[in-house]
């Protein structure tokens, strides 16, 4: 079985973030860049249904990402990851939704696979777009939320969390899907995979290679960033400490009632 | 973009308040276009939320009641959604940002070639552009973000971000063709899960609870009782869901719900970044942890440092025994 899972390289989601005033956007420097999380979970759930396959089975990490983050995705590799593709062209620069999904879409057609495994959603943009976009250019059936995902000889056999409680679908190969975070922590990468990850290869893509038709990067983005500001201040509220149950029971009541909140 | 179209979330035939927010928030919006407000319900129940969603300011509500949207994931919805934006001809189309309206949202903006804005909280109109607020990098920032001129536009809105307001003549109510019938991703079991009589998203309370309450016990006997004396809903970090205490619908954060409830109460909750993206957009947060260097001591407006074993039954109490005194 043949996988591929996308990941977007963000910065650290513990570090602090700024802006830079002038380009409008996000200071990289300073700041580690990461696997984006939830793209994390993902890989581990790919690397749990390539383990479970077994054969010849693969799992191929890709990444639209500025050239400098490159070694970032050795860490992908270091899991157990087979190779990376990475998408690379300073034509790409400022692209939005419509636009990243558009350029990841074509690139991966260059790809072969079984399954698509996609994050549900950024750590720095939190649009949880790009997915649906995905499988709509690719024509691919799309099952977002997966918690638990059965490969059959008909296809896929999946329950995924929704809103209200879960679902079970069933859908053909080749698919898009989703994950949970309900498949285990992220593996850590072993010393080995460390070291096997060096001979590992990151092929680069430019997009040249992709003949798009249509504009990418700022030029072809559908949404354009005026300005942004820090939210306003909440300010440090107050703090209490509670001896026993009573008075913590009753600073609670009395700033409620305060609030005209009971 | 000159109309303005809602996608009209419901679950088999429950609408979400948030459905009547941007009916709402639709006419603003067309008034300032000088659109058309409309809106788009689907699958079965459709017809008697339409009639619902007529007290509401629209001008046109497109309606199909195919079984199809009950029975496959999403593709009949992004079928029917493309179908009723083209009926309704240029617009901004406005999807609840939950988790199907994300799924929805992604897919639409590939058939209609539309920008997308998330999580929107506020939007106006200037120039004839359509300008959104949204928050970003888990609230760290506040981007205002244009959606260019184009036919289409998409922005997903969280739920409670805007009043709804019932008014106007009753709109015009138009059959939307059927589409095709099958579709390869089906639905072959919906299960509900830990069923609760308010949808967290729409509670004006939410009491959530966390690593703290040790197990499932404290939510049943702790948590539940507190909601009911405020009237509202139970919630829970990513942690006590992972536990296995409490269902992942109840979850609150980035992976789960947004809320911004007129009063959060946080028991046992740490205040993770991932946690408090869902949350920190509450009218007023109160916490309540054993650690007064918990990270929720930032954004809590009330922080009680003590055992909520303690404190919670207690507090019940008082919230009980002032509302036996004025009924
Ligand atoms: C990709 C990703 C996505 C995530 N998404 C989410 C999300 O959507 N939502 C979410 O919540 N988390 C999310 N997380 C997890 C998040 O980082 C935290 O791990 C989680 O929120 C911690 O939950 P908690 O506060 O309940 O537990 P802890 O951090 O363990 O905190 C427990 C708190 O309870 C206090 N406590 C203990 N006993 C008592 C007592 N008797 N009385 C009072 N206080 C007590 C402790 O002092 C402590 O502060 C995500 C993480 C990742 C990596
Ligand atoms: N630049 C990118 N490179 C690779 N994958 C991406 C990129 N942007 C988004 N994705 C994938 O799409 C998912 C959802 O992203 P978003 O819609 O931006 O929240 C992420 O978790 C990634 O798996």
């Amino acid at each position: 079985m043949k996988i591929v899972v996308t990941v977007k390289l963000v910065p650290d989601p513990n570090a602090e973030k700024k802006i830079n005033a002038q380009t409008k956007r996000l200071v990289r420097s300073g700041v580690e860049t990461v696997l984006n999380p939830y793209d994390e979970y993902a890989l581990e759930a790919a690397l749990q249904l390539k383990e479970r396959a077994g054969g010849d089975s693969r799992v191929t990490v890709f990444s639209m990402s500025p050239e400098p983050l490159r070694e970032t995705l050795r860490k992908a590799l270091a899991m157990g990851a087979d190779d990376a593709v990475l998408l690379s062209d300073s034509g790409l620069e400022g692209s939005d939704v419509w636009a990243t999904a558009y350029a990841i879409a074509a690139a991966l057609r260059k790809l072969e696979f079984d399954i698509l495994l996609v994050g549900g959603l950024t750590d720095d943009s939190s649009t949880g777009a790009v997915p649906g976009a995905l499988a709509e250019h690719l024509g691919l059936p799309c099952v977002t939320n997966a918690r638990k995902i059965d490969v059959t000889d008909s296809g896929l056999q999946v329950e995924r969390e929704t809103d209200l409680g879960y679902q079970t679908v069933h859908a053909p190969l080749p698919a898009l899907l989703t994950t949970a975070l309900t498949f285990g922590e992220p593996r850590y990468a072993s010393l080995k995979g460390i070291m096997g990850a060096k001979k590992k290869t990151i092929a680069t893509t430019a997009l040249g290679e992709l003949a798009l038709e249509l504009p990418v990067g700022t030029a072809g983005s559908k949404t354009e960033l005026r300005s942004f500001a820090p939210p306003p201040p909440r300010g440090k509220g107050r703090t209490v400490e509670a001896a026993d149950g009573t008075t913590g029971a009753q600073a609670i009541f009395e700033f409620l009632e305060e609030k005209k909140l009971v | 973009m000159k109309n303005v179209l809602v996608f009209a979330e419901h679950r088999q035939g429950k609408t979400r308040k948030v459905t009547f927010e941007l009916a709402s928030e639709a006419r603003r919006i067309a008034d300032a276009l000088g659109g058309k407000a409309c809106a788009v319900v689907l699958g079965s129940g459709a017809a008697q939320l339409a009639e619902e969603l007529r007290s509401y300011p629209l001008d046109t509500i497109y309606v199909n009641d195919d079984a199809a949207v009950d029975r496959y994931l999403l593709d009949p919805v992004v079928d029917y959604l493309e179908a009723a934006a083209k009926a309704a001809g240029p617009s901004l189309v406005l999807i609840p940002n939950t988790l199907s309206g994300r799924d929805v949202a992604g897919r639409l903006i590939v058939r209609l070639g539309a920008g997308i804005v998330a999580d929107v909280v506020e939007v106006s109109v200037e120039d004839g552009a359509v300008l959104c607020v949204s928050p970003k990098l888990g609230g760290v920032l506040v981007t205002h973000c244009a959606l260019r001129p184009a036919e289409y536009g998409i922005a997903t809105v969280r739920p409670s971000a805007f009043a709804a307001a019932r008014g106007g003549a009753g709109a015009t109510l138009v059959a939307l063709e059927p589409q095709q019938k099958t579709y390869p991703a089906a639905i072959e079991h919906d299960v509900e899960e830990g069923a609760t009589e308010m949808a967290l998203e729409e509670a004006p309370v939410v009491i959530a609870g966390g690593r703290g309450l040790g197990g499932p016990e404290p939510f049943d006997a702790l948590l539940k009782p507190l909601a009911a004396a405020l009237g509202g809903a139970v919630g829970a970090s990513r942690a006590a869901a992972d536990a296995g205490w409490v269902p992942y619908n109840l979850q609150i954060g980035q992976t789960g719900k947004t809320v911004t409830p007129k009063l959060y109460i946080a028991v046992g909750i740490s205040g993770a970044i991932q946690h408090k993206v869902g949350m920190r957009a509450s009218g007023t947060i109160v916490a309540i942890n054993k650690d007064a260097a918990a990270p929720i001591a930032e954004f809590s407006d009330l922080l009680v440092v003590g055992d909520a074993f303690r404190i919670v039954p207690e507090l019940t109490k008082l919230i009980e025994k002032a509302k036996g005194n004025h009924s």
